[in-house]
């Protein structure tokens, strides 16, 4: 504890030093290779995923032949613990991939770099998704770049929607009546309502013309507490408590904690996931693959409601001494050709404009992906959302019979202190 | 642990001479041998409470870790916290939860115990090679193994209850989720807990057993005294100085519980939250970590465990037990 302390207070210093000195220019080592660049990369280490990445190691050779790139796969459970200890014991990465929720937090924490010059010097730059980029900036500059991303839509059963003349249902109402039809006729649950699925919970809130919070003068201010907010969270809870189309087995939990596994089984008659729930499924059970669909997550009026997009971005640490080497790293990782083999193996759309998504089954998801809206972009969200989970534990409650309006009150004054503190 | 009670049954005349001898020629033989143990648990135990102890008065996050110095607020963490009402509501959980857990743990385990005595040789080691797995299984096996058991598709528990009529034990149980809320969360992780924590007991209390004399069981026989009686008259006054390392121990144990619930219930649902996890969710729950927060809840946390623990221990000095 004591040796990383002073090792982390020593690097601290190093760097502020190197800092200092380094004005003029891109620091000396902008132009050498250094012998080693490390990569962190989120999830599990699939053999696919680093057939994907040995490619790109490849191309990044051939311009870097002296540079050795080490992966590191970091599991999403595990990514703040991590980064934490990154933090403290001055053993971060070179160049890293972030989640898009998460990349406020390291800007404030200081953890990433100022990319902005680079970002400029990248002509690719152009074709990046301008709303997921600008949740890549801070006062102006650059600190990250937009690689892929993902949207949720409804999972459902193509058959049994034929089977029982079910239309794709097009408002809130229709879809409860789906989903009661389902559980009539089927006997399983209609549709998966966890309670710890914030993503899902956001599309019903903002399709509804609410939202958690605005931004005024610099200061967030809370909006769940207003009435759109409150019918949306209402109908959302409501598929378990009121309607009972949902089943009390998912309060608690998030989509991968049963709904996903349920669906796959053939239990459940719909979820909410992403286009990279298919691979997911078909290692559950892949008997019934040809029948599962998607459909958009519908307005309360009727029509697409906006979605979150979810996803990852590129980012070089603060605390590399190869920034030049590891920005390159991300303009091959990140080019055209790349960008696409790792479309097709995720089945999460790229960033960039020029790179489509091409599997029919997931061409839904591009529709679906025309409306994305994104979280307040603030530093806090992690505290509101991942160590408090304010959503999820109101929601829980309001499932289990508590009053929206008192549960949305509370939830908004932690949204009013939590997404201003720093 | 198991040569307790030999030790404690030592005449005390022999104690006696020992002290006034070690006052009159200190030795530093002994000293020198628990040296090495003694500087392992300050590195990797009593230093880091103390940072906790410096951390709960300071805001620690991840800009302090880089290495900027780190912000006195004095009491300003403790204040927030006992403010908190969600914190009395954790705490209320965690003291709830040992209570109930320590007593079953030790109604149980003493019970096995006496069965294990009874046994016979063969039968005895067998039935203890089992128990001891229970032991031996680690925490997180054993809350992975229960939350699986508990879970609502394909969980064993919903399935037989399903399976066994619904005149017996009702409907519905295909279904139940039983992490949904606070009460039967605790009930299954009481359930594990114990389960896990009774082996050790019984161990225990079968080691002491074979300490007391077969002539007190002879002559309680012979005057006639029932198993009750026997236990209370006879087993329970010779094991006492057992049982008492044994409730300290598991208040001990069962006031920090954190991997048990943390796998089965999660961040996801703060109305089962006990203070271990309140700490943990506070210092690493976020990429904002708050140590200082985190610290500070943990420190109350020793602090109840410290206060609890004493308090228990001089009643038990006064009256003349641990003799």
């Amino acid at each position: 504890m004591k040796f990383i302390k002073v090792a982390a207070a020593a690097a601290a210093i190093a760097l502020a030093a190197t800092a200092c000195g380094g004005e003029d220019g891109d620091g000396a080592g902008a132009g050498k290779d250094p012998a080693q660049l490390k990569v962190w990369m989120m999830g599990e280490g699939t053999p696919e995923q680093t057939e994907f990445l040995d490619a790109v190691e490849a191309d990044f050779k051939a311009e870097h032949p002296d540079t050795d790139v080490q992966i590191k796969y970091v599991p999403w459970p595990q990514v703040a613990t991590t980064f934490q200890k990154a933090a403290a014991g001055g053993e971060g990465p070179d160049v890293t991939e972030i989640g898009n929720t998460d990349v406020q937090s390291h800007i404030a924490q200081g953890n990433l770099a100022d990319i902005t010059d680079e970002f400029k010097g990248w002509a690719d730059g152009k074709t990046l998704n301008k709303t997921a980029l600008g949740n890549d900036q801070a006062d102006g500059k650059t600190y990250a770049v937009p690689w892929y991303g993902g949207v949720r839509g409804v999972w459902y059963r193509t058959d049994w929607f034929q089977e029982l003349g079910i239309q794709q249902p097009k408002n809130w109402a229709e879809l409860t009546a789906a989903a009661k039809k389902i559980q009539d006729e089927k006997k399983v649950p209609g549709i998966g309502v966890p309670s710890d699925q914030t993503n899902a919970l956001l599309s019903f809130i903002w399709g509804n013309d609410g939202t958690v919070a605005v931004q005024d003068n610099g200061q967030w201010k809370g909006r769940l507490d207003q009435p759109q907010a409150v019918e949306a969270v209402n109908f959302y809870a409501g598929l378990v408590a009121k309607e009972k189309v949902a089943p009390e087995k998912y309060v608690g939990k998030n989509e991968l904690e049963g709904p996903q596994r349920d669906f796959a089984l053939g239990k459940l008659g719909m979820y909410f996931d992403g286009s990279w729930a298919l691979k997911e499924m078909k290692k559950i059970a892949d008997k019934d693959a040809g029948k599962w669909g998607v459909f958009p997550i519908p307005t309360k009026a009727g029509g697409n409601a906006p979605v979150m997009a979810g996803g990852s971005d590129l980012g070089v640490w603060a605390d590399s001494e190869a920034k030049a080497a590891a920005f390159d790293y991300i303009t091959i990782l990140n080019n055209a050709k790349h960008a696409k083999a790792w479309a097709d193996y995720s089945g999460f759309s790229s960033m960039r404009s020029d790179v489509k998504f091409s599997d029919p089954k997931l061409a839904v998801f591009t529709d679906i992906a025309a409306n994305t809206q994104f979280p307040p972009i603030s530093a806090g969200w992690g505290e509101f959302e991942q160590a408090k989970k304010v959503l999820p534990n109101a929601v829980k409650a309001i499932m289990q019979g508590a009053p929206a309006e008192a549960e949305l009150k509370k939830a908004n004054e932690q949204a009013n202190t939590l997404l201003n503190a720093s | 642990m198991l040569d307790t009670a030999p030790a404690v049954r030592k005449p005390p005349g022999r104690r006696t001479s020992g002290r006034v001898r070690l006052r009159r020629r200190p030795r530093l033989g002994p000293y020198l041998l628990i040296a090495p143990t003694v500087a392992v648990i300050a590195v990797l135990m009593f230093w880091p409470m103390l940072q906790i102890g410096i951390m709960s008065f300071q805001k620690v996050g991840n800009r302090q870790l880089r290495g900027e110095p780190a912000e006195q607020v004095g009491t300003g963490n403790f204040e927030k916290i006992l403010n908190d009402p969600f914190f009395w509501q954790t705490l209320k959980h965690t003291v709830l939860f040992a209570a109930v857990a320590v007593t079953l743990t030790l109604v149980i385990g003493t019970l096995v115990g006496l069965l294990l005595n009874k046994l016979g040789k063969r039968m005895s080691a067998f039935v203890a090679g089992g128990v001891m797995i229970a032991w031996a299984t680690p925490p997180v096996t054993a809350a992975i193994i229960f939350s699986w058991l508990f879970g609502s598709t394909g969980g064993l528990v919903n399935w037989t209850l399903d399976m066994l009529p619904d005149a017996l034990v009702g409907g519905g149980w295909s279904d139940h989720n039983w992490f949904a809320t606070p009460l039967s969360t605790y009930t299954v992780l009481t359930v594990c807990v114990v389960w896990q924590a009774c082996p050790f007991i019984a161990v225990s209390v079968l080691a002491g057993l074979k300490s007391v004399p077969g002539e007190l069981y002879e002559a309680a026989r012979v005057d006639g005294s029932g198993p009750w009686r026997t236990f209370w008259s006879i087993t329970y006054p010779m094991l006492k100085p057992i049982f008492l390392v044994l409730v300290v121990m598991s208040i001990i144990w069962d006031f920090k519980v954190f991997t048990q619930l943390f796998i089965m219930s999660g961040m996801a649902n703060r109305d089962a939250f006990n203070l271990s996890l309140y700490a943990y969710s506070e210092a690493f729950g976020s990429l904002n970590p708050k140590l200082g927060m985190g610290s500070a809840i943990a420190l109350v946390l020793t602090v109840i465990l410290l206060v609890v623990t004493a308090l228990y221990v001089r009643v038990m000095v006064r009256q003349g037990e641990t003799r």
